[in-house]
């Protein structure tokens, strides 16, 4: 079985717990994928259009005769820091499953892992409801933040959605 | 060309709003891949090579706005030496310990590390210089990006009706119609406070999920590790804290402010010659130099315009949609200035009220000043309308959108469609209360 887990920096030991749910399958393949979300990037470099500034990463590939300009120190400095991140968080989820396969890649997450669940040909999606930034459990629609609710949308495999426990929150309205 | 006709005045004024239509079309197309400055300078030309502006008068109009140039200089390159000497890094590192590792107030801390750098770097510091340290920041603090992108990008523009210096589109429109330091703080110091504020309390409202966590103060980088040079980065301390208050005094007694700006910045070259932390070449890279052809294009096309009597129809019409009263001076300045703004960009929309506003020199003090302080604030605010520059990018990102392309900048409009017109109301009735 081949079960691919969706890292957004916060969700390490909720994975971790996840997975001891499939130890007894055999055999048993796991990959751990962080994607560096380039949204921000991208919305760096419009408002430096807009301040009459060349953008600091180039959409357009240049032109042949033109060589590929020298990136910025500033720009340097934003590749190290998501590098780092990235291998941080993948290095950290190491801990709670050793022997996994990680995998970084750049774009829109919600689309880059569902294509990259495709080419990996994975038999399980597990990916988080939302990025956990506060310890406080919600329920209802706006739980499922806009990643995952795509990723449940376009996924080429079955999904394993983990919310945290929230039974403090019940019962609901009947 | 048209030298040696005699065109009727019509056609000239036809043909020179045509060419300025073309100009600023071609500003937000940018055909042929051309950049802003060679479109600008085509307009230019072109009015030039058909007669419609003498080279006299192109030439007097340029001479004319040397603050405006001189001041772009100053600015950028105080800005790019102090990013040298390492203290914006160091600002950011310092707003991240003082957050004590709690998401909301390192949010609050960025909000005001935005206005500081607004209020004395101009808004250009903010969105280019400070955005990309906060991004690395909250990178490494494992934090949500988008709100503190938005919250930079955002604050440089409510942040830059501080001071004359806060955004160079003051001092193109100061240049023209001169305001006494007093007035200007009378009328926009208590208008920025109340922008300021709903900016963050509706920022804290719109990203409350997100910023609910907290961080872990390790990953932070010591702030002796963001400073390149020990002595430089003490040295341009020291240069900028005698540049705030010349900046004050030089608006108290109206002292061209791009002198001040331009002599902090060769002390600070002077400083990074000595310790050798950054080259001529190096700094000359930091400067946008095609600003300079774009300003000097648009200039000179809004000048022909000028002539043609169009600008001054154009103000007399502000002046009667005002009816003559503080408020409506107010209220259309602000208006008309963002929706300008919006439509073709924050600095032509400068240049042509320079232009609009020459027909209201016979009005009482009072619309005069309330719309000389409102078109300054509906200019350096009204960008945060479309955040991405005009509605025209705004149409143009939708129009990918719907061909199933992924686009950023969309978000941008989002917020800034709830919050701008929010903020320009309260921060004009503000005004008003002030005239």
């Amino acid at each position: 079985m081949r079960i691919l887990c969706c890292l957004d920096g916060t969700n390490a030991e909720q994975i971790g717990k996840a997975l001891e749910m499939f130890s007894a399958f055999e055999p048993l393949t796991v990959g751990m994928l962080h994607v560096t979300d380039t949204r921000p990037r991208e919305d760096m470099d419009l408002v430096r259009e807009r301040f009459w500034r060349h953008p600091l990463h180039a959409r357009h590939p240049p032109a042949p005769p033109e060589p590929t300009p020298r990136p910025s120190p500033r720009e340097e400095e934003i590749s190290e820091a998501e590098k780092a991140s990235a291998e941080e968080i993948l290095k950290e989820c190491l801990s709670y499953c050793g022997g996994a396969e990680t995998m970084e890649r750049e774009g829109r997450p919600e689309r880059e892992i569902v294509n990259v669940a495709a080419e990996w040909r994975a038999d399980l999606l597990i990916v988080c409801s939302q990025a956990r930034y506060r310890m406080k459990e919600e329920i209802g629609p706006k739980s499922v933040g806009h990643v995952a609710r795509f990723v449940v949308d376009h996924a080429p495999c079955p999904v394993l959605l983990l919310r945290p426990m929230a039974r403090q929150q019940f019962p609901i309205n009947r | 060309m048209l030298w040696f006709f005699h065109l009727p005045q019509l056609w000239t004024a036809l043909l020179s709003s045509l060419i300025a239509l073309a100009t600023l079309a071609g500003i937000m197309i940018r055909p042929f891949r051309w950049n802003e400055a060679r479109v600008a300078m085509s307009g230019a030309g072109l009015l030039l090579v058909l007669g419609l502006i003498s080279p006299k008068d192109a030439l007097f109009t340029l001479l004319r706005d040397w603050n405006t140039f001189l001041f772009f200089l100053g600015m950028m390159a105080l800005s790019a030496l102090a990013e040298t000497a390492g203290l914006f890094d160091w600002l950011g590192v310092q707003a991240a310990r003082l957050a004590g590792e709690s998401a909301r107030r390192l949010f609050l801390n960025v909000f005001l590390l935005g206005t500081f750098i607004s209020m004395l770097f101009s808004n250009d510091a903010t969105a280019l210089i400070l955005t990309p340290i906060v991004y690395v920041l909250v990178t490494k603090l494992r934090l949500p990006a988008l709100p503190y992108l938005f919250a930079c990008t955002f604050i440089a523009d409510s942040a830059s009706f501080l001071l004359p210096v806060s955004n160079p589109i003051n001092i193109i429109i100061l240049s023209h119609h001169p305001l006494k330091l007093s007035a200007f703080l009378r009328l926009l110091l208590l208008p920025s406070v109340v922008v300021i504020a709903i900016n963050v309390g509706v920022f804290f409202f719109l990203y409350r999920r997100q910023l609910a966590g907290s961080f872990d103060v390790e990953r932070l980088s010591s702030p002796r590790e963001v400073i390149k040079h020990k002595a430089f980065f003490r040295y341009t301390c020291c240069v900028l804290a005698v540049v705030a208050p010349a900046y004050v005094a030089a608006a108290a007694v109206q002292f061209p402010l791009s002198v001040v700006a331009v002599a902090g910045a060769l002390l600070l070259l002077a400083g990074a010659f000595y310790w050798r932390s950054a080259s001529l070449r190096q700094a000359g890279k930091a400067i946008s130099w095609s600003i300079f052809g774009f300003i000097a294009g648009m200039f000179i096309v809004v000048r022909a315009v000028h002539e043609t009597g169009l600008t001054t129809k154009f103000g007399n019409l502000l002046l009667h949609l005002s009816r003559g009263s503080s408020f409506g001076a107010v209220m259309v300045g602000t208006a008309g200035a963002a929706l300008g703004t919006n439509l073709i960009n924050n600095v032509p929309m400068a240049v042509l009220m320079n232009s609009a506003l020459a027909s209201i020199q016979s009005a009482s003090p009072g619309v005069r000043q309330g719309f000389i302080a409102a078109t300054m604030f509906g200019c350096d605010l009204g960008p945060n309308l479309t955040t991405v520059g005009s509605l025209a990018t705004v149409l143009w990102l939708l129009i990918l959108r719907h061909r199933n392309v992924d686009v950023s900048g969309l978000d941008y409009f989002k917020v800034g469609v709830v919050v701008t017109p929010l903020m320009l109301f309260a921060g004009a009735f503000t005004m008003w209360l002030l005239i």
